[in-house]
């Protein structure tokens, strides 16, 4: 989910405005026996790499549960390095952070502005196209789809929206936030309204390739557990 | 020549009124998603009729069909003398409190014809039987696990899915263990490994499974599979659901050279006619016995006498003989279209059930997809994922208007791809 903070602060003015004549600065999650990752804000931008090892401020977390207070707004970290930099953790992260969440859980007032609607969407796209790796990398049944994935890229796309490569080597996934130039399966999306229902639950992804808007092709093998792992999205997301 | 592109408005319009109150619209392997329509557009969603190795499509386009109904068409659809059977039957009578007499006729005819056959069990899907199968090795054996061969495809009921499939749990699978075809040591490994806990071996008589060449048997892979389950117990069972009737009139494993414990049977047993049985060997007939497995529609009669006159109009005209014939004029020529115009097409499996593939240099199968997609929209019914089925009423007239359609597609598929 916080790597979706890079693509709020291309697709949204106001959380790059949050950045701008700012010092670069990096932020670095840890949690005790779990995964790490830094996120850089330089430029009015964000990146996000893995593992927390150079970093201006730290945020240590005993657990998977605590990070997830931190999403949730449940658990307010402290960090173990960085104390200078306390000002740009509780305002300009806590915007950014705020700002994120007012798209990923928008209200349906805000969904009726088109603008928002499109980014709202796109961002819900990047997030969960990223979750699909991280699923298929590290939860039980996910892997068991992964298993059974050949090599090569897929690619998810919306029509006039975002897309992104699930490259699959070895049965392990990593997502890169922008279309394969030579993908082995496609999958498409007619409109960002159509991708918007599937992702809120409102139309079924079979019914919506028999109506022809969503467009697959290629290695339909890879699309059939790339849907078991989308499947799952939502267990963890929700 | 020329072939006329079909248009497809009335299919749209009836999938929109099923979308609003079938799942899906269509679901399942008939439908557009499992069924690869690549694109939705090039296919037919409905039919409105058939007969022989045709069908028409809500639209008026007629097609040659060499999906027969994904198997159950082996004589061509409303054979008469298969459906006068039936229709007699169900005159005199059909679903009864006592089942039919007829069913004991079709058990016998199928005990007669079935080489491993020592007695029949009848139900109505091909998964009814490779459900029965698995509980019925599991009663014989009083053992819990079950091998299968990975890509395979037994049915739909819970314990033959996959664990990431929805609606399925860790449980209903937590049994199954998976090797690779034609990989015997893998076998014995895992049989060496769940040494006294392994009920079942199950597998289709070759590997017929989609979106990649299906694979024969190696030499002698079956014959050390039939020794090794035997002397470890374990029931071999051979799924014939998909290419039974087809390769052998007395079973694929008979085919193959060896005999199984439990065949399941279905599509081609009643030319559509809604059937299955499971066969078996003698020393598994008490376990089947005493299961508790029924349904309503199980003992009706009219399909009963259609398998009759299906199985006995099958071995007048020596079927799997006239299949094999010409599915090697039908296949030959298809490939000689491909390699006319530079393209390299695949045929693997038995030629009864063939399947096709357009070589890529990305293993992409999206050229074999638009050629797919270009013989469909000029009527000739195939799929990009799934193998083909041969049926007896196929002409010399229908091989060669099939081959002449190809030759077209992919001639379009030269124009669309000159950098190929």
């Amino acid at each position: 989910m916080l790597g979706t903070l890079e693509n709020l602060c291309e697709l949204d003015p106001a959380a790059s405005a949050l950045l701008t004549n700012k010092k670069p600065l990096s932020i670095g999650f840890e949690v005790k026996n779990g995964p790490s990752a830094t996120l850089t804000f330089k430029n009015g931008k964000c990146r996000m790499e893995q593992g927390a090892q150079n970093c201006d401020i730290k945020l240590p977390f005993s657990s998977c549960e605590k990070f997830n207070g931190l999403l949730d707004g449940t658990v307010t970290p402290i960090p173990s390095k960085g104390f200078t930099h306390i000002g740009f953790l509780l305002k300009d992260f806590q915007g950014l952070t705020d700002l994120l969440t007012k798209y990923m859980r928008p209200t349906p007032e805000d969904l009726e502005d088109e603008d928002f609607f499109v980014i709202s969407t796109s961002l819900m796209f990047y997030t969960i196209s990223v979750a699909i790796s991280q699923i298929a990398n590290n939860d039980k049944i996910g892997m068991f789809s992964a298993d059974h994935m050949v090599d090569g890229d897929i690619e998810m796309s919306i029509e006039g929206g975002p897309a992104a490569t699930v490259r699959v080597k070895n049965h392990r996934l990593v997502t890169i936030k922008c279309a394969p130039s030579n993908p082995r399966a496609v999958m498409h999306f007619s409109s960002v309204k159509l991708a918007r229902d599937l992702f809120d639950g409102k139309v079924n992804a079979v019914a919506s390739i028999g109506s022809g808007k969503i467009m697959m092709k290629g290695m339909v093998s890879m699309l059939d557990n790339l849907n078991r792992l989308l499947d799952r999205v939502a267990l963890y997301l929700s | 020549m020329s072939f006329k592109i079909n248009d497809y408005t009335n299919s749209a319009k009836l999938f929109e009124r099923a979308a609003k109150v079938i799942p899906s619209g269509v679901y399942g392997h008939q439908g557009p998603a499992e069924g690869c329509y690549i694109p939705v557009s090039s296919f037919p969603l409905f039919s409105e009729k058939a007969k022989g190795s045709y069908f028409w499509d809500v639209d008026g386009n007629k097609f040659i069909d060499y999906m027969c109904a994904y198997g159950p068409n082996v004589l061509g659809y409303v054979d008469e003398e298969v459906n006068a059977a039936a229709f007699k039957q169900a005159q005199i009578e059909d679903c009864v409190t006592a089942p039919p007499k007829i069913m004991v006729e079709l058990a016998e005819l199928l005990v007669d014809t079935v080489a491993s056959a020592d007695w029949a069990f009848f139900a109505k899907n091909g998964g009814d039987t490779t459900t029965l199968s698995i509980m019925a090795a599991r009663a014989a054996t009083h053992r819990k696990k079950i091998i299968f061969i990975n890509g395979f495809y037994h049915g739909v009921a819970p314990w033959c899915q996959k664990v990431d499939y929805p609606g399925v749990i860790e449980e209903d699978v937590s049994n199954n263990l998976y090797i690779n075809w034609n990989d015997f040591d893998a076998l014995e490994k895992v049989v060496a490994e769940n040494e006294g806990e392994i009920a079942a071996y199950i597998a289709t008589p070759y590997l017929h499974g989609n979106f990649k060449d299906n694979e024969l048997p190696a030499e002698g892979y079956w014959q050390k599979v039939r020794k090794l389950c035997t002397e470890k117990g374990i029931v071999l069972i051979v799924d014939d659901v998909r290419a039974g009737w087809r390769l052998d009139l007395a079973g694929s494993d008979h085919f193959y050279g060896f005999e199984a414990d439990l065949i399941c049977f279905c599509k081609a047993l009643a030319n559509g006619w809604n059937v299955s049985a499971l066969c078996g060997k003698e020393w598994l007939k008490s376990a089947v016995s005493g299961l508790t497995y029924t349904g309503s529609y199980w003992m009706s009669g009219a399909p009963f006498a259609a398998a009759i006159a299906c199985i006995n109009k099958m071995k007048a005209i020596d079927a799997p003989a006239l299949f094999r014939k010409n599915a090697l004029l039908l296949t030959d020529g298809l490939r000689a279209a491909g390699a006319n115009n530079g393209f390299n097409l695949v045929v693997s499996g038995e030629p009864a059930l063939f399947y096709l593939r357009v070589a890529d240099k990305d293993e992409n199968l999206m050229l074999h997809q638009e050629w797919v997609s270009e013989c469909v929209k000029r009527g000739i019914f195939i799929t990009n994922h799934h193998n083909h089925f041969m049926n007896a009423s196929l002409t010399q007239d229908d091989i060669k208007q099939t081959i002449d359609v190809a030759e077209e597609a992919f001639n379009v598929l030269r124009k669309n791809h000159p950098e190929l």
